[in-house]
């Protein structure tokens, strides 16, 4: 047992991060200018899609947790959100797609030529995906689609539909026949948030990923979504917290920093274990993803709700500390207030997952006192 | 990163289950609990404890040589989870194991070691802790107790406050003023001393709980051996900071985690057996979000507490990681009693043997008790000030 990262992850981790801060628009202040197609392609040179693909598929066959670090620093970087919705799909496909899907499509993610858009949430219809109302039937799909991240670059979407009465994942592409796009007006222009309408929408051949209505393809991709989200969510957190405390070190009020008061100090301090316990919660979570462990989808709600809370309450205690500065749209702190709201409600708020772990929690309690009774 | 265990873990894990099936009463946690009156409990956890040890369950990962079993870190945690799983009680003997030993193996003499550290894992000697005094708290480097040196003997003189457990114990560790002339911090001396040396007495403080489990202990020209000391004369602090590191750290925060999550489990059980108007309290969405909550926190104790043991395992020294242990747990329990109150509603008042309070009222009196874990062994606002300074590196 070893709760470490080796020296590989890291490096990754850190890879990531230096390219990413090779684009500093990403974090300026201006969320209309953080939408660089280059970084996608900087990101797909670096071999970034590469990663979860199998070996035999052109990949390099890795897991969630060996690219836990490096979606950590997508998160910090403020990166397009189509990097991780990809990352997230491939790994449905690579666990949950039919040998012909794998076939066609993971050698072209590999290489970058495939960005893949998450297309979850309805109107009305809150976080459940089994709520859902979008349909798949012979004529194709039709369904209106809420806050699909960076829909308008996407090639594909990954739309949760209803499938021969289940629930299942298919694919459309972008530009097929029937699929509509409009950009939302909301609150971090940088993620390329979409209402993405299919009217009809042409399937592409083979569509269906995995098989709908049983088996583990949504409560998959709903774990993985959750656990990539709470990464990305800590990866902000600890940037906010470096923020801060930098920030605490050399702002001098009252002929002192201000990090030497101790109503500035405690807060960082406990900012600090926030980050921590967060992390704690999202690494044990990417690694019973990799396993496929049994308590896979109690540990990804613990890590998305609880990183969720985290991230914006650490964002929310960094600009409090810079004061009037912390406020003002130059400094940009307002990038990363706004993109934890984002990932704080893709794919369940807090919420919504503390439901997920009690209902997981009890049907435990009761199958452990069934065994014990028997 | 790997959470599986490997073949001699698994081999540990299961040589434990098997053990444990023949030692813990028939009917424990159903039937059987532990006694109520708090000297019968006290020594119902001595026996339970020198029962471990007797099945070579004491001292896990200290060295054989002193009476341990030699194990890991990892196998460490995996007793930690199996005591978790079958509720068994807890120890007497907690700071000898935790707090004294750890800091004897680490800076005591051979023959220190060789002495103490046997005693300590067969409870036939139970510790407390001489640290705090009433005017040294939080400024725990200003204590005044006074260990003055004539020939082979100290002669000590002061009060102790909260101490817990003296009232059982045999042996004491004490943070004594070895030059009062020097800077505060470097004129202390870290003493081994013998409770049934003449010149000590105890008196018991009552909690807000209404437990007598800590003391205050007086020192009145009680001689002690200058071979016991631990470190260099006036070198106390030093010593007495491995000691907070042990009490904050990874090993302290796993056996609590053990006791929070029994406790967490006896609350659904409650709640779900709670009915409330037409239908049960368990269906309650706030009721189920609070309950969700300290699963989560309960569960990240854990996690805090095994990615810490995986540092020290990976090579890291001991730090105010420790501390950030410590913060955590203390509030995320304290989270977890408050949430039990408000969750109880109406009968939360009702205290045991009242028939009507809610789990025997043991919810109550945790709630109460949780009220030290954010001021022992450094209070929330120091956790935060180490925190700040030595990991933030921000200015003092």
């Amino acid at each position: 047992m070893n709760f470490g990262f080796n020296e590989e992850q890291k490096s990754l981790g850190d890879t990531v991060a230096a390219l990413l801060a090779d684009f500093p628009a990403l974090t300026g202040p201006d969320p209309a200018q953080a939408r660089d197609p280059a970084v996608w392609q900087a990101l797909a040179d670096l071999g970034l899609f590469a990663l979860l693909v199998p070996e035999a598929h052109g990949g390099v066959g890795l897991t969630l947790v060996d690219v836990a670090l490096a979606i950590e620093a997508l998160g910090a970087g403020l990166a397009p959100p189509i990097a991780a919705s990809t990352m997230i799909a491939t790994d449905i496909i690579v666990r949950e797609g039919t040998a012909a899907q794998q076939a066609s499509l993971l050698p072209r993610i590999a290489t970058g030529e495939l960005r893949i858009a998450l297309a979850m949430l309805e109107n009305g219809q809150g976080y459940d995906p089994d709520a859902v109302q979008t349909v798949m039937g012979g004529n194709g799909v039709t369904g209106s689609k809420i806050l699909v991240p960076d829909a308008d670059i996407a090639d594909l979407l990954l739309v949760l539909s209803r499938v021969d009465g289940g629930v299942g994942l298919v694919l459309v592409a972008r530009d097929a026949r029937g699929v509509s796009i409009r950009h939302h007006a909301d609150i971090d222009p940088s993620s390329g948030l979409c209402e993405v309408t299919l009217d009809g929408a042409a399937l592409m051949d083979d569509a269906l990923v995995g098989h709908a209505g049983s088996g583990d393809v949504v409560p998959r991709l709903m774990d993985a979504a959750a656990i990539v989200y709470a990464g990305m969510a800590m990866g902000m957190a600890a940037r906010m917290l470096d923020a801060a405390v930098d920030y605490a070190k050399t702002r001098v009020q009252f002929g002192q920093p201000i990090g030497a008061f101790q109503s500035i100090k405690h807060r960082c301090a406990d900012m600090a274990v926030a980050v921590e316990a967060g992390r704690s919660a999202a690494y044990y979570a990417f690694w019973t993803a990799a396993e496929n462990d049994p308590d896979r989808s109690r540990s990804a709600s613990m890590a998305k709700a609880y990183c969720g809370e985290v991230a914006r309450d650490v964002c929310n205690e960094t600009v409090q500390i810079h004061g009037g500065m912390g406020f003002t749209w130059e400094l940009g702190l307002h990038r990363f207030l706004r993109r934890a709201k984002v990932l704080e409600h893709g794919f369940g708020n807090h919420v919504w997952h503390y439901e997920r772990i009690m209902a997981e929690t009890l049907a435990a309690q009761a199958a452990g006192d069934k065994a014990q009774a028997a | 990163m790997d959470f599986s265990y490997s073949p001699q873990e698994e081999g540990f894990r299961t040589d434990l289950r098997a053990w444990l099936a023949d030692a813990l009463p028939p009917g424990w946690g159903e039937t059987v609990f532990e006694p109520e009156d708090e000297d019968e409990r006290a020594m119902f956890r001595l026996a339970w404890e020198k029962k471990l040890h007797a099945g070579g369950w004491s001292g896990i990962n200290w060295p054989v040589e002193y009476g341990g079993r030699g194990a890991t870190l990892v196998e460490r945690a995996i007793f930690a989870e199996e005591m978790a799983r079958v509720g068994a009680p807890e120890g007497l003997n907690i700071i000898g194991h935790n707090l004294a030993g750890s800091t004897i193996l680490r800076h005591g003499t051979e023959a220190q070691k060789q002495y103490f550290l046997p005693r300590i894992l067969s409870s036939e000697d139970v510790w407390c802790q001489g640290f705090s005094e009433p005017n040294a708290g939080s400024d725990l480097a200003s204590v005044r107790t006074r260990a003055e040196r004539r020939g082979d003997t100290f002669i000590v003189n002061g009060q102790k406050i909260w101490t817990s457990f003296a009232q059982y114990s045999q042996w004491c560790f004490a943070l004594v003023r070895t030059d009062p002339d020097a800077p505060k911090h470097k004129g202390l001396s870290f003493l081994l001393i013998d409770m049934k040396s003449p010149g000590i007495s105890i008196r018991p403080l009552r909690q807000i709980s209404g437990e007598c489990e800590f003391n205050e202990t007086f020192f009145d020209d009680v001689e002690v051996p200058v071979d016991n000391i631990v470190g260099d004369i006036n070198d106390g602090w030093r010593i007495a900071m491995t000691t907070l590191a042990y009490e904050r750290g990874p090993e302290d925060a796993l056996g609590r985690q053990i006791r929070f999550s029994q406790e967490l489990e006896k609350l659904i059980d409650t709640v779900a057996a709670t009915p409330r108007g037409d239908a049960m309290l368990i269906e309650d969405p706030i009721v189920r979000q609070k309950l969700a909550r300290s699963v989560t926190e309960v569960e990240v104790m854990r996690l805090n507490a095994v990615r810490t043991f995986s540092k020290y395992l990976n090579g890291d020294d001991r730090g105010p990681d420790a501390s950030v242990i410590k913060l955590y747990w203390s509030h995320a329990a304290q989270n977890m009693y408050e949430a039990a109150m408000d969750i109880l509603g109406p009968t939360a008042p009702i205290a045991a043997p009242d028939p009507l309070s809610a789990g025997g009222g043991r919810f109550q009196l945790s709630y109460l008790q949780s009220k030290a874990f954010t001021i022992y062994s450094g209070s929330s606002e120091i956790q935060r000030n180490i925190i700040g300074e030595r990991m933030l590196g921000l200015p003092r």
